[in-house]
């Protein structure tokens, strides 16, 4: 499941960018993640990510690696996670961009999201829609951090 | 393989609800067990607690005040067998008498069958369509949810964590009322189901209602296409079919998924819509 979002932030690229490095705080931008730890300052971190549809409810231990980094301009990075007590499995691939324009910073990402595992019984549109919600939600998550702080 | 829990066994719909607001997320009401057990085998869901309701004697079927009354416990074997529905509502006799297979019927309620609500359930599309509400009791109080409310997302009610579905009750259909629901797909569930329902005096068509189901996460009523043929004659509103299809279509938030890209569920919504109409007229 391929992903693209974009968001117009009120701050400039060096806030931006330092806020993602802020590991708590851009942490707390993602829904239903929680315990986020800096494995290798700036290449590895670790966090529990949780989510729910209805009755179910997976929680995957997740590994976060960056895998390529331009300064004030790029992250690649790959999420991955297991949740052997409903024996599921995901992968997020994650690029993400960030440019000036004016006073504003867009930043914009691109996800591709991989759920494998009795989890993908629940049907390919219903964890679609959910990862959709997700990455929305956490887009909005970080505007609305970065300009309240401004 | 089903874990090993325990199974309440409640003596009244207040004390199930008690049960449930005690347990919280760790225990679940276990009425035909036909969604449920299934997930549970599978091991996407657990509850160390189920509370079995099949003997609070919910399967009761009544017509009262202008009303159908029907318990939340009623298997869909006992709704097609019903008199009640029988006479009453037709629609919701032939929509009962193709759930899913013999086995399900059998065994699978209708409560379940709403409160699990399954993207790809038949009951909860024409129960919107009929005006059903739904009555959810909370230790000795009770409330009544209307079935536009009651369904919030794939897997996901208006119900409180401790409330229990008791009763669905349906408002009695007047001499002149009209209903249908209609379904398709290839697999075994269905892919797309649309219920109307509608006054048709002479030939003047009015209170016009349509529910479009399966083919998004929840069923969805759909007030814009209505109004394409509410207060219309019968050759007005067939006329307006294609464009109300369209938009029941656009408004079922379909999903591209195993069965049936998104545009074509909404292509289906059109043509079901057209044949759901017909069915009710004649």
């Amino acid at each position: 499941m391929q992903f693209q979002k974009e968001v117009e932030i009120l701050a400039s690229r060096e806030k931006v960018w330092q806020f993602i490095w802020d590991v708590d705080r851009f942490i707390a931008c993602v829904p239903g993640c929680k315990d986020a730890k800096t494995v290798e300052d700036g290449k590895r971190y670790s966090a529990m990510m949780t989510e729910k549809v209805g009755p179910f409810k997976v929680e995957f231990p997740t590994t976060i690696e960056v895998l390529e980094r331009e300064e004030l301009t790029r992250i690649k990075a790959r999420a991955s996670g297991a949740d052997n007590k409903i024996g599921s499995r995901m992968k997020i691939d994650l690029d993400v961009h960030l440019r000036e324009l004016d006073n504003k910073t867009i930043l914009s990402f691109t996800a591709g999201v991989d759920v494998l595992g009795k989890l993908a019984a629940l049907g390919h549109g219903i964890i679609k829609r959910k990862a959709d919600q997700v990455l929305d939600e956490f887009a909005q998550a970080v505007k609305k951090k970065l300009e309240g702080d401004a | 393989m089903l874990r090993r829990f325990r199974l309440e066994e409640p003596e009244s719909v207040a004390q199930a609800s008690e049960l449930l607001g005690r347990f919280g997320d760790s225990a679940k009401i276990y009425a035909g067990g036909t969604e449920l057990l299934l997930a549970m085998k599978e091991g996407l869901v657990q509850y160390e607690r189920l509370i079995n309701v099949k003997k609070l004697g919910l399967n009761q079927i009544s017509a009262e005040n202008g009303t159908i009354k029907i318990g939340a416990l009623c298997t869909h074997h006992e709704l097609e067998l019903s008199p009640v529905i029988q006479q009453r509502l037709p629609s919701l006799l032939k929509l009962e008498q193709n759930v899913a297979n013999v086995r399900v019927r059998q065994a699978g309620t209708i409560g379940g069958n709403l409160c699990f609500a399954e993207p790809h359930a038949d009951p909860g599309t024409l129960l919107m369509a009929l005006g059903a509400k739904m009555v959810a009791a909370q230790g000795s109080a009770k409330r009544e949810i209307a079935a536009e409310d009651f369904f919030v997302d794939a897997y996901e009610t208006s119900l409180a964590a401790d409330e229990v579905l008791a009763e669905i009750v349906v408002p009695a259909p007047g001499a002149n009322a009209r209903s249908a629901y209609l379904k398709f797909g290839y697999l075994e569930r269905p892919s797309v189901g649309v219920a109307v329902a509608f006054n048709l005096n002479g030939a003047n068509v009015s209170d016009v209602r349509i529910a479009v189901g399966c083919a998004g996460p929840a069923p969805k009523r759909v007030a814009e296409a209505e109004a394409l043929l509410s207060g219309k004659t019968k050759d007005e509103a067939t006329r307006n079919l294609a464009q109300a299809g369209a938009i029941a279509g656009r408004a079922a938030q379909a999903i591209s998924d195993l069965h049936g890209a998104q545009d074509y569920k909404e292509h289906i919504v059109g043509v079901l819509l057209k044949r759901t109409f017909q069915a009710a007229v004649s």
